[in-house]
Parts: structure tokens; C-alpha cells; sequence
């Protein structure tokens, strides 16, 4: 099986308002189908690490390998591209688009690839609320859903475009533990079954220990993995 | 639901839910482009109906005698040395200068010129018009009424009475209607005219004329040529102007220099003449346009505040839209639709306001009497105006709106998920 995102010597500086290493000489890689964890203490590095693999954040030194490629070489739209067809995001907060329905934000990154017809890019965004529960939302305003219900919007979203890679930071911070089970369960239904990879920032120990394998941060460095 | 893509969608939704300040930021636009295409269809439609008239009033060349007011003194030509000095103190222009002399053989040859339609002989002077108490300082204008009419056609703009009375009968005259107002006299009333070499004129009133143009018609009267030579005291050869009408009067200005150097005499056509009304124009046209760019830039202003009003508050959106794959070209094009879609309503719902504001004010009947005299305004509305208006009004929206949206386009989505 081979690496989906592979890291060399990646570092990353924070240079206001104080020059600060965040990120130290990491060495790590997730392969395609894995689901893992990052944990560590706050402040230890966690989201600024996710940012960095998932693209956001292009201020590093050392290389990253997505999918074979090292994303040092390519341009802004190109790593845009790549996040759209490639990778899916679930925060804490989920930040959907308020005024539109969940059906509209759900389909958002499939209509920026235009890779399908509008009629099948809905009917695919029927799919993925249907594998998280939430078909008969669909028409509904996003502000309108519990916050449970808004994250698993989220997560269909992250899945409209059946990403390679799936990242969350703290996706299930905000739920209660009946809730938090479900996200699991629907990570784990997602790896197994479409071999997706998955990699969760996460405070919740119970929820990384289930996971295939625990990355640990410290002071911006890889103590285990 | 979705448009093709869904930028147009984003940017409405955004718009929707600050509606007030979306109309507010729209009616801008709409004020400044209505006031626009009333005031230049306004302004355009005014030039053109003067200009009309000028080319109805005025001579297409006028040929004169121009007083020579710095006459070498004849102890001057007598010393030509240069390094002589000759002070003549309170020297005068001589007045018989002004007259245009073997005037008539000139109209003579100007008759056969193929490319003239008419000439007519001219002496004008100052006079005093008197009617019982009544009177009035103005010009009179001493014509061959019946040349007078081809160049002027005085005939069309006859109020009462008939231009051949000047003919036929000696002593008549012809009131502009203004100056007839003024003296309170009515057709056939005896008037006198005084010269300012002190001769008097006992007339009769056989016309009234009213030529659109209200200062002449408040000032003017036209009394046959040998009566304007009795007033000034002169023969029957004297006289101070020859107008001439061409077949094309585009040709003025050409002719005008010709005509100059065959007779010798100063000449000018009638744009010339009219120089300084079109420099108003001129003037006029500027502050038109001054009107809708000053105008379009407060509601550029509109719409730059309300663009970053919207911005700030969705951030969020602009965070998640580049983490999903959103280029920044796409977050550049939801803001720009939106100053777009302002633009384009706005300056949509000016051009019908601006229309059915000409449409409305175009039908009061206004009698107007100042530059000139017209019962309604006269707008031009041709689509000129309104192409320009609108496009002019895209183009400022397009600006007010890019600085904003180039600065959604380069916020840091990671800062923005940060921050939450
Ligand atoms: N924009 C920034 N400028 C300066 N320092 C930053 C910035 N963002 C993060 N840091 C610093 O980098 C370090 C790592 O931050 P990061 O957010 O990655 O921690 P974390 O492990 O995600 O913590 P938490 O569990 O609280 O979310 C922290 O010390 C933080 O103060
Ligand atoms: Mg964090």
C-alpha cells in the first residue's frame, strides 16, 4: 500500500510577534486506507501540522508528498485543485455556509470540480446524506441543524468529492459521546469500505485509541508514531 | 437551484441578507445615472435646438468693415523711421470705416456665385423706440426684407402682419414681439425711432416677428434699408454688412477666408460668430459629466462599504470555500458579482428613471423665455446617453468593487479558521 502524504525534515516557523518553531524536523507518513490520530498537548503543534500536510499552509521548509508529488513545487491554484478533488476537511466548528441549505453546502466542492452534471452532483450529495443520516435535511436551511447534525453535514461534504484523504481538527470537540461514537463509526465505515485515509486531530483518548495508529506531538516534535 | 457555478449564487445570497444596505448602495447608482441621462439628454437636447435656431439667425458669413482701432496716425506714416517717436493724443476712429464700399456690386457678383443661395445688404444702428411715454433703447435693423427672407426666413416666424409691408409701405416696421411687449404697442400704431445722430423716424407698425431668441426679439425691429440710411444720415450705397446664406453651410468657414480674399473685406462665418456661446457649451457638457462622475464615485463609496461589511462578516465562508478547493480567482469573482449585480440593477432602474423623468418633465409645458424662448423642454434621448451612462456606471461599480474583492481573495483561510 503506498503513502498518500509523505513528509521530509518538515518544519515551520512562526516568526510574529516572536520567532517560534512550531513544527520540528517532522518525519511522517500516512498510507492510503490508514486512519490515525494526532495527539498531544495544546499548544503542541496539532493544527498547525494538519494545516500544513492539508495544504492550507504553504509557509515550511522541508517536503511534503502528496499522492507522489511534492506540493513545494506547485502553485497556489494547482494545491487549490488538489484540496477540491483530493481532500476533504472536517473542523471543529463546521463551518457550513449558513444561508444555504444543507443539500447546497453539501455540493459546493463538487460544483467548483464540474467534474459531473449539476442532476448528478445532487444526486450524489443525496448518497452522502444518506450514509450519514441526514437525507431528509437535505432542504433545509444549515443554521436550522443541531450542531451534531451541522458536523455531519460537514463530513458529507468532505466526502462529496471522494477524496483520498480526510482531515479533521477536533471533528468531534463539540460533540457529546454518543455523537463523537457516531463520527467514528462513520471514519471507520469510510476507511474500510472506500479505503479512504483519515487523519484526526484529536483532545478525545478514547477515540484515538480505536484509531489504526497514534501520532504524538510534543513542543512541535514526533515523539511516537 | 445552482447556477453553472455557484459564485453567482454566493454572491446573491450575500446580498439578500444585507438587503437594505444592497438597495441603499443600488439607489446610488440609479440617482447618479438617472440624474445623468436627464441632465445630458437635458443639456444636449437644449444645444441642439440652439444651435437650430443660431443657424436660422445668423449669417452663414457675415462680410464688414471693421473700424481699424489702432489707426496709424497720419504723422506716423509720415515718419516711418523707427527710431522716431510720434505720440498723437486722443486719436478717434474714424466712423465712415465701418462702411462696406461698391457694397452693392459686391451682392451683385456674391449673386452669381453658384455656391450662394442668397445675400442680403445690411445697416444696422442703435435707436430709441418711442410709443406715446413707452421707450426703449434697442437696435434696429435696416434690410431688404425681401433678401432678408431668404437667408432668415423672417416670413415663418411672423407673429401678425406680413414681411411685404416693408416694401410697400415707406414708413413700416417690423417689432420683434418682445420689444412690442415691452413698448405696450400693438399693429398699426404709429412708433418713433430716434438715431444717436439725433434724426427722427415717424414708422408704422405693420409686423411682428418672434424669432426664438430672446434677447433679439426683445431689442430688434427691422425697418427697410433706405430708412436706416435716413437715420444715420448716409446715401443710398451705405451699408455696414453683407450676410450671406450658402447652399451648404458647412462650407462656411472655407468660403468665409475666400471671400476675405477677394473683396478684401473682414469676413466670418456663422460658427465663429457663435464661438462663445459653444465654448458654453463646452463648459456645460463638462459639468454634466463632472455631475455623473462625482455622482458614481459616492456610490462607489456605498458599494465599497457595503462589500467590506460583508466580507467581515463572512469570513467563515471565504475560509471554508478555500479549504474545499476555491481558488482565490473564485473568491475575487463572488465580490466582484456582487458589486456587479449592484451596478447593473441600479443602473438598469436609473435609465428607465432617467427616461421617465424626460418622458414627464418633456411634457410640461414650461414657456420658457431665457437664452431662448420654447414652449417645452426638448431632451435628447438618444441611445448614446444611455449606452454611456451604463457602461460608465459598470465601470465604477467594477472599480469600487475590486478593492474589496481582491482583499477576500488574499485573506489567509488559515487565519481565518484560527480566529474562530
Ligand atoms: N499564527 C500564529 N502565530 C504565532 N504563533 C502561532 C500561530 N499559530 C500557532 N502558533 C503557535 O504554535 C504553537 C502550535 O499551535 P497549534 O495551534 O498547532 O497547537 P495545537 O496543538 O493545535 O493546540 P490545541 O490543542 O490547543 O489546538 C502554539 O504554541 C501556538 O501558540
Ligand atoms: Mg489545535
Amino acid at each position: 500500500m503506498g503513502n498518500i502524504i509523505e513528509t521530509k525534515i518538515l518544519s515551520k516557523s512562526f516568526h510574529d510577534p516572536v520567532e517560534f518553531q512550531a513544527l520540528k524536523n517532522i518525519n511522517v507518513s500516512i498510507k492510503q486506507g490508514e486512519f490515525a490520530s494526532i495527539v498531544g498537548s495544546s499548544g503542541s503543534g496539532k493544527s498547525t501540522l494538519l494545516y500544513v500536510l492539508s495544504t492550507l499552509d504553504t509557509d515550511y521548509t522541508g517536503h511534503i508528498f502528496f499522492d507522489g508529488d511534492d506540493l513545494s513545487l506547485k502553485s497556489k491554484n494547482d494545491l487549490a485543485a488538489i484540496r477540491n478533488e483530493k481532500i476533504g476537511f472536517v473542523f471543529q466548528f463546521h463551518y457550513l455556509l449558513t444561508e444555504f441549505t444543507v443539500l447546497e453546502n453539501v455540493c459546493l466542492p463538487a460544483l467548483k470540480r464540474a467534474k459531473y452534471s449539476e442532476a448528478e452532483i445532487r444526486e450524489r450529495a443525496y448518497q452522502k446524506l444518506e450514509l450519514l443520516g441526514l437525507a431528509d435535511q437535505a432542504l433545509k436551511k444549515a443554521n436550522k441543524l443541531s450542531g451534531g447534525q451541522q458536523q455531519r453535514v460537514a463530513i458529507a461534504r468532505a466526502l462529496i468529492n471522494e477524496p483520498k484523504i480526510i482531515f479533521g481538527d477536533e471533528p468531534t470537540g463539540n460533540l457529546d459521546s454518543k455523537n463523537s461514537q457516531n463520527v467514528f463509526e462513520i471514519f471507520k465505515e469510510l476507511k474500510e469500505k472506500f479505503n479512504q485515509s483519515i487523519v484526526v486531530v484529536t483532545h478525545d483518548q478514547h477515540f484515538a485509541e480505536r484509531t489504526d495508529r497514534i501520532i504524538t506531538l510534543s513542543d512541535g516534535e514526533v515523539i511516537s508514531q | 437551484m445552482f447556477k453553472k457555478s455557484p459564485v453567482i449564487k454566493i454572491a446573491l445570497t450575500h446580498l439578500l441578507a444585507k438587503k437594505r444596505q444592497t438597495i441603499v448602495a443600488m439607489l446610488g447608482v440609479t440617482f447618479g445615472i438617472a440624474i445623468f441621462i436627464f441632465q445630458a439628454g437635458l443639456m444636449s437636447g437644449f444645444q441642439a435646438y440652439f444651435i437650430d435656431e443660431t443657424v436660422n439667425t445668423t449669417a452663414n458669413i457675415r462680410i464688414y468693415n471693421e473700424a481699424e482701432k489702432n489707426r496709424k496716425s497720419i504723422l506716423a506714416k509720415l515718419y516711418a523711421d523707427e527710431n522716431k517717436w510720434v505720440v498723437v493724443q486722443n486719436q478717434k476712429p474714424k466712423d465712415e470705416l465701418t462702411k462696406i464700399k461698391n457694397g452693392y456690386q459686391i451682392i451683385a457678383a456674391l449673386e452669381k456665385d453658384p455656391r450662394v443661395l442668397g445675400v442680403s445688404p445690411f445697416l444696422g444702428s442703435q435707436a430709441i423706440f418711442k410709443v406715446g411715454i413707452a421707450q426703449i433703447a434697442g437696435r434696429v435693423s435696416g434690410v431688404d426684407i425681401i433678401k432678408e427672407n431668404v437667408l432668415f426666413d423672417v416670413s415663418k416666424n411672423m407673429r401678425q402682419g406680413d414681411i411685404t409691408k416693408l416694401q410697400t409701405i415707406p414708413n413700416g416696421i417690423i417689432l420683434g414681439d418682445g420689444l412690442a411687449e415691452l413698448l405696450g404697442a400693438k399693429m398699426n400704431d404709429n412708433i418713433s425711432i430716434t438715431s444717436p445722430l439725433g434724426v427722427t423716424l415717424e414708422m408704422k407698425i405693420v409686423g411682428i416677428n418672434h424669432s426664438g431668441l430672446t434677447e433679439v426679439d426683445k431689442s430688434r425691429a427691422y425697418i427697410n434699408i433706405r430708412n436706416a440710411q435716413k437715420l444715420l444720415k448716409v446715401d443710398g450705397s451705405y451699408i455696414t454688412d453683407i450676410n450671406i446664406k450658402l447652399k451648404d453651410f458647412n462650407q462656411a468657414e472655407a468660403l468665409a477666408k475666400f471671400y476675405h480674399q477677394k473683396f478684401g473685406f473682414k469676413t466670418v462665418d456663422w460658427k465663429e460668430a457663435n464661438a462663445s456661446v459653444f465654448s458654453v457649451f463646452k463648459i456645460q457638457n463638462m459639468v454634466t459629466y463632472l455631475i455623473i462622475v462625482s455622482i458614481l464615485i459616492v456610490s462607489g463609496f456605498g458599494i465599497f462599504n457595503i462589500l467590506m461589511m460583508i466580507i467581515y462578516e463572512k469570513m467563515p465562508d471565504i475560509a471554508i470555500l478555500k479549504a474545499i478547493g476555491y481558488k482565490d480567482s473564485d473568491i475575487k469573482k463572488i465580490f466582484l458579482a456582487e458589486s456587479l449585480i449592484i451596478g447593473m440593477l441600479g443602473g438598469l432602474l436609473g435609465l428607465v428613471i432617467g427616461f421617465v423623468l424626460q418622458k414627464i418633465v418633456g411634457s410640461i409645458k414650461m414657456d420658457i423665455k431665457g437664452f431662448v424662448s420654447m414652449e417645452y423642454l426638448r431632451f435628447n434621448s438618444s441611445i448614446g446617453f444611455y449606452i454611456f451612462a451604463y457602461f460608465f456606471g459598470l465601470l465604477a461599480t467594477t472599480i469600487a468593487g475590486y478593492i474589496p474583492a481582491r482583499k477576500a481573495a488574499k485573506m489567509d483561510a488559515i487565519d481565518i479558521i484560527r480566529s474562530k
